[in-house]
């Protein structure tokens, strides 16, 4: 069975524009990959279609069946996490094996103070 | 509430899957073997032809088919290339086309596609209407699905009031996906009397039994 595991130093999940996204990546698979991705997307979460844009890849060609890499971002200025009543939009990291869909992910927020904007008072 | 905190985000609605209500799986299976694998899966607006659709191209995969999808809409009501022939043409009897929407063509291009693919292993439409194949499955909708897919995506075993259920399935003349985005629209306002009455004092949702419904 396959194991993957995603983590961010210090646990940190919320960046402002321009700051250093650092983390690592591991894995512990059956068979070796022909690549492990490690990406940064933003996706829309709510009433209508989903969006999804990928802004950051970090790529690891043909590494062993168990390893670990780090990797670094840079928080991107644009778009900022949002929540409204109708769509959100949601930072996140994710690892992919390939070939196949086995994956990992972390929500984090981009935005400055490092916190979600909301449009909307909270009730 | 946000948007992506939302029960009834789209995300979270599209990965119900189709509820098998009248047949099990491996009569459906049976059937579209029966059939060729050329048949159509029919219904109205927001009956969960599109969920059916991607579930049986799911099973089609664990069976080894190569599964091609084609989406038409309203929207989109074309075929997605001028040289679709020639794709057909690459496709064999390992390949299923997974057609949702093949009404949108006309008369003349739905007989042009379907000689055009004789040769391809499968062949599964979506339609409002019976006649493009044999049927496969008709998707039909009643209030108590409405209410298991809605206890499902809330996560508990709860359901709305019967009465107002009953009001927002008819007032969507049982289009589910239509039901659903106003139950969105319910649940990020907060106005829904349905929503008022469920509540108990002390803010969790009260228990509304049916006892007919199977909610996992």
């Amino acid at each position: 069975m396959n194991e993957l595991k995603l983590g961010l130093r210090d646990n940190r999940t919320q960046f402002r524009p321009g700051d250093e996204i650092t983390g690592a990546a591991g894995w512990k698979l059956d068979q070796p990959p022909d690549a492990v991705e490690v990406r940064l997307f933003w996706r829309t979460e709510g009433k209508g279609t989903s969006d999804t844009q990928v802004v950051h890849t970090a790529r690891f060609d043909k590494p062993s069946p168990e390893d670990a890499r780090p990797f670094a971002f840079t928080a991107p200025n644009a778009p900022y996490s949002f929540s409204g009543k109708l769509v959100s939009l949601v930072w996140a990291l994710e690892m992919v094996i390939k070939p196949g869909n086995d994956a990992s992910r972390i929500d984090v927020i981009i935005a400055p103070a490092a916190q979600e904007i909301l449009l909307h008072k909270p009730a | 509430m946000k948007a992506r905190e939302n029960p009834f985000a789209t995300s979270r609605v599209l990965k119900m899957r189709y509820q098998l209500l009248i047949a099990s799986w491996d009569d459906l299976e049976t059937r579209l073997a029966t059939l060729g694998h050329r048949a159509a899966i029919v219904g109205p607006h927001g009956s969960g032809k599109t969920t059916l659709l991607e579930d049986v191209a799911g099973r089609l995969s664990l069976r080894g088919w190569n599964t091609r999808w084609l989406r038409l809409n309203e929207e989109n009501p074309r075929l997605p290339s001028s040289d679709w022939p020639r794709v057909l043409a690459e496709l064999g009897a390992q390949d299923c086309i997974l057609f949702d929407g093949a009404e949108q063509l006309s008369w003349l291009a739905w007989t042009m596609f379907k000689r055009r693919s004789r040769h391809v292993g499968g062949l599964v439409v979506t339609a409002h209407r019976p006649g493009l194949l044999p049927t496969l499955h008709t998707c039909a909708t009643h209030p108590g699905l409405l209410a298991s897919i809605a206890g499902n995506l809330m996560g508990r075993r709860d359901a709305m009031p019967e009465e107002d259920l009953r009001d927002l399935f008819c007032k969507h003349r049982g289009n589910l996906r239509d039901a659903l985005r106003e139950l969105y629209d319910r649940w990020a306002q907060r106005e829904s009397s349905a929503f008022r009455r469920s509540v108990g004092g002390n803010g969790e949702m009260v228990l509304t039994k049916y006892p007919h419904l199977q909610i996992p």
